[in-house]
């Protein structure tokens, strides 16, 4: 008997509740809900299929006011919440939607999903031991499912700690290859140098297909942005094409269009798309890259004024509780205090040993002027054979800095290899640092 | 497995962009829906039409919703579509048939689906052209696959329905696409309105007994439901073969007393097995299992045979397991489910019902190793989740919706026309419908028929919506209650 309806009990009689037991039955089906009877009722509340995010997020509040809809309304609700955020850039959803896991856990510490939620949040703030520990206690709440598996290799990854993340999603591909499992391999990959390897599985991600376009969209640019360090525009832009007829006006892809724009020489025409799309999404990505054009262009103003909206998006991310990770630190080694880059760099490459982690102190290093140090930081993010052309780069303009021209020259071939994946300060740079070479 | 899924469809639905794309994180999205992989009903009949011949109707893309954006549902190209059939009874597929997949664009510097107006299935107005060749794998009694035989070569897909404007005319673009087969038969791929009904999802006022929405829903014997899959497209594979061809002495079925008479049928979806790293990479990778088996090379994504198994009867955290493993194994896996239904317990905690909960041999046999004289295969048939047909029983002149708990025995749970309630007859079973002695209690969920019409033709389910002129979530009329057992004529 539940205790959240005693009315029920009294009215068997009529039994005109009854449909909901159909309901109910379904729900018992569906990833999530919580058990009956015994604990807290799962009930279900009704949102249409092609409700927007706001919609749902309205209805999951109205449930969790009035006190029904139990751990899994939370949960749900702080799902909704993250997938705000991703819709938005906006970070203050994951204070919301810490709240709403904490009420579904408060209600029901072993509900799978609040478990799993709060550790893909933990993840988007970049605390990956906390991801990593919420996705193993996922997994242990429900070791036959294969959910948990995306979570713990994300927070694997980033941790540096590659062959088990290599275990994990061998285990995921083992047990369902499609679009989660594959965009995963498919970094996995590229840092390990195989970019054939990556385009291969993403294209797998391609035609395997997820629910939603967006999703879609999603794989199609990561695809784009590989073939970009292929060397291949012409297929990128094809790929991003495909990704904006799927999702107009994605804006991952609409970025993508810009690389490409800036790989063919048009700065102008890069600066007006990242510009509307920052405008929409003010990512620290697209402003540091129209930072860079417009600086390219001549237009430094309009790049310090780009360079402050990162500063502000970074203030917020901080108030949302998001940890420095390496983008930030690369931004303050290039645009602000090298020597402030050098201190977080340290502290996250304590929290989160990967290779991104170790390219970011590496280069704030090397801005602060100890390119030797610089240098060592670089082949560490090197170890696993990645082409990343900017680990390239970091490394190249470390070595020569550091009195190492030849090492310096073959870095910075492999990155200028891949220049249509630079930004054009970064081409420049490399460029000159091999003329200075020769 | 079916999509139900409310919640689980919504927390799945569009991660629009990570708050850091490209080098940094990897935002995949971890939801790990996966439509074309995802089949969501099998259907499987003798038609009224073609008497001497297996019909089956096998769903995958579940809501596929026609109206609102440049929304296309292609299939997996990668991926392998099954339908399987064990005509011995031991779980194991004796007859498979399997569809692959080609996709390219036709313009590959066009990005759109389709273009006005696509008059044909082979018009070069659309864009995005999928066609695929159908195989009929034989095995033998170890398992092994000993014949393979192409039936179908480039055949068309039957593009979706984008509108009027681009296609003015579906029903002809649909017919182009029916396939001949060698050795006999046919086949379509094509979108379809999605063929089955039910009332997904009421909202629950714990206090308030006037559901909102559903007031006149009663037991759910009376209509008042909603239905919410009503005016949603899905794929629809529908495949018919002579009955020499799936029987296990490949000859035509006789009667319904016949020893070849019931075949099992179920829907797999595959994908190929692979590396995280490249084998130079990584170096060798001791397989998980031992000896590699006769499928290793394709990993099992997904599979369904009855209706609601995977939904009501297997737990959460049994239902990846579910979608990997064969029917074979069904009693060793998941027998104490079946056995001690979830649903029973929880009709008995919030209604008082006094549902049998335990030592549940009727459900099994309903469902799992099949009807003594109806859906048995042979003497011993294993206990597998597979949607058994007895061909020798001949086509209702007027099916009733109840099937066989109406003694119309050319309905479910003997195979599952179109028009099979099957949420209310399960639901009556799960009550006790088929025990001895009955427990009758008149359970539905107020939803009685699909929105659209079937047709009496292949490929018999009803037409794609184009978006514009759906219904969705259409409210059945009210009516008077069905007791249980429902009589043989519905009113």
């Amino acid at each position: 008997m539940t205790a959240i309806r005693p009315n029920l009990l009294k009215l068997l009689a009529p039994l005109a509740a009854f449909a909901c037991a159909l309901v109910l039955f379904l729900a018992l089906g569906r990833s999530g809900d919580a058990e009956l009877p015994g604990g807290a009722a799962a009930v279900d509340v009704e949102i249409p299929p092609d409700a927007s995010t706001d919609q749902r997020i309205a209805i999951l509040q109205r449930t969790a006011r009035d006190g029904i809809g139990g751990a899994e309304g939370y949960a749900s609700l702080g799902d909704a919440y993250l997938q705000k955020a991703r819709e938005t850039g906006d970070p203050a959803y994951y204070s919301r939607a810490e709240r709403s896991f904490g009420a579904a856990l408060r209600q029901d510490p072993r509900n799978f999903d609040a478990v799993l939620g709060a550790g893909t949040l933990a993840g988007l703030r970049h605390d990956f031991r906390e991801q990593l520990r919420l996705g193993r206690a996922a997994h242990r709440l429900e070791p036959g499912l294969v959910a948990a598996l995306p979570v713990i290799a994300d927070a694997q990854i980033e941790l540096g700690r590659y062959p088990a993340a290599e275990r994990t999603l061998q285990r995921m591909l083992d047990a369902k290859p499609n679009l989660a499992s594959y965009a995963r391999v498919s970094y996995y990959r590229e840092l390990s140098g195989d970019l054939e390897g990556a385009v291969q599985a993403m294209r797998l991600a391609v035609s395997a297909g997820a629910a939603a376009p967006e999703n879609v969209a999603y794989v199609q640019t990561l695809l784009g942005d590989l073939e970009l360090q292929r060397r291949r525009p012409r297929t990128a832009r094809t790929a991003y094409l495909r990704a904006l007829a799927r999702m107009p006006r994605y804006a991952p892809a609409e970025a993508g269009l810009a690389r490409v724009a800036i790989a063919g020489g048009d700065l102008a025409g890069a600066a007006r798309r990242l510009r509307a799309v920052s405008q929409r999404l003010p990512l620290t990505t697209y402003l540091t890259l129209l930072a860079d054009v417009d600086m390219a262009r001549g237009a430094a103003r309009a790049a310090e004024g780009d360079l402050e909206v990162v500063r502000a998006q970074q203030r917020l991310l901080r108030a949302a509780g998001t940890q420095p990770d390496a983008e930030l630190i690369l931004f303050e080694a290039n645009h602000g205090d090298p020597d402030t880059a050098v201190r977080l760099g340290r502290r996250l490459w304590t929290e989160a040993p990967s290779v991104r982690s170790a390219d970011a102190l590496g280069w704030a290093l090397t801005r602060a002027g100890r390119a030797r140090e610089g240098l060592a930081w670089a082949e560490r993010a090197l170890r696993l054979g990645s082409r990343d052309p900017v680990f390239r780069l970091h490394a190249g303009l470390a070595a020569t800095a550091a009195g190492e021209p030849r090492l310096a020259a073959r870095e910075l071939r492999t990155a200028l290899a891949a220049r249509a994946a630079l930004s054009p300060l970064q081409a420049r740079d490399a460029r000159a640092a091999l003329e200075d070479i020769r | 497995m079916k999509r139900l899924a409310i919640l689980a469809a919504l927390l799945a639905a569009a991660v629009a962009v990570p708050l850091s794309f490209g080098s940094s994180h990897r935002e995949a999205p971890r939801i790990l829906k996966d439509p074309t992989g995802d089949n969501t009903d099998v259907w499987a009949y003798t038609a009224p039409d073609a008497p001497g011949s297996l019909t089956v109707v096998a769903n995958w893309v579940p809501f596929a919703d026609p109206a609102g954006g440049p929304n296309f549902y292609p299939l997996d190209e990668n991926a392998r579509y099954y339908v399987k059939i064990d005509n011995t009874g031991d779980g194991y597929e004796d007859v498979a048939y399997r569809w692959d997949f080609q996709t390219r664009f036709r313009n590959p510097n066009s990005f759109l689906y389709a273009a006005p107006t696509v008059d044909s299935v082979n018009d070069p107005d659309v864009n995005l052209v999928q066609t695929y060749d159908l195989y009929k794998e034989t095995y033998n009694k170890n398992r092994r696959l000993v014949h393979t035989k192409r039936i179908a070569n480039d055949a068309p897909v039957v593009p979706d329905n984008v509108g009027p404007k681009t296609i003015p005319n579906f029903a002809q673009v649909e017919a182009g696409g029916v396939t001949s087969l060698r050795g006999g038969g046919k086949t379509i791929v094509a979108p379809a309105d999605d063929a089955f009904f039910a009332d997904l999802g009421v909202i629950f006022d714990g206090i308030n007994l006037d559901k909102p929405g559903r007031p006149n829903i009663g037991l759910g014997n009376q209509g008042g439901g909603k239905d919410d899959l009503a005016g949603y497209n899905s794929k629809s594979f529908v495949l018919q073969v002579p009955e020499r061809e799936v029987t296990r002495d490949g000859k035509q079925v006789a009667d319904m007393k016949a020893g070849n008479a019931v075949v099992g049928i179920w829907s797999t979806t595959e994908r190929k097995r692979d590396s995280v790293l490249s084998a130079s990479a990584a170096g060798k990778r001791k397989h998980p299992h031992g000896k590699r088996a006769q499928h290793d090379n394709w990993v099992q994504v997904s599979r369904l045979g009855n209706p609601l198994i995977n939904e009501v009867i297997i737990p959460i955290g049994k239902k990846d397991k579910f979608n990997a493993t064969s029917p074979a194994n069904d009693a060793k896996n998941f027998g104490q489910f079946a056995l001690n239904p979830e649903p029973a317990r929880l009709l008995n905690a919030l209604f008082n019902l006094g549902v049998q909960e335990t030592n549940r041999t009727d459900i099994v046999q309903a469902l799992l190793t099949g009807v003594p004289g109806l859906t048995q295969i042979g003497k011993n048939p294993a206990a597998a989740d597979t949607l058994k047909l007895n061909l020798g029983v001949a086509p209702a002149a007027n099916p009733n919706r109840f099937g066989v708990l109406a003694g119309d025995l050319a309905g479910f749970p003997n195979g599952r026309r179109l028009t099979d309630d099957v949420v209310d007859i399960e639901l009556r079973v799960i009550a006790g419908a088929l025990l001895s002695p009955p427990k009758n209690v008149p359970l539905g969920d107020g939803v009685d028929r699909n929105d659209k019409p079937f047709r009496s033709q292949f490929p018999y389910v009803a037409l794609a919506s184009d978006g514009f002129n759906s219904q969705l979530k259409r409210m059945e009329p009210q009516h008077a209650p069905v007791p249980q057992p429902p009589p043989a004529q519905l009113p």
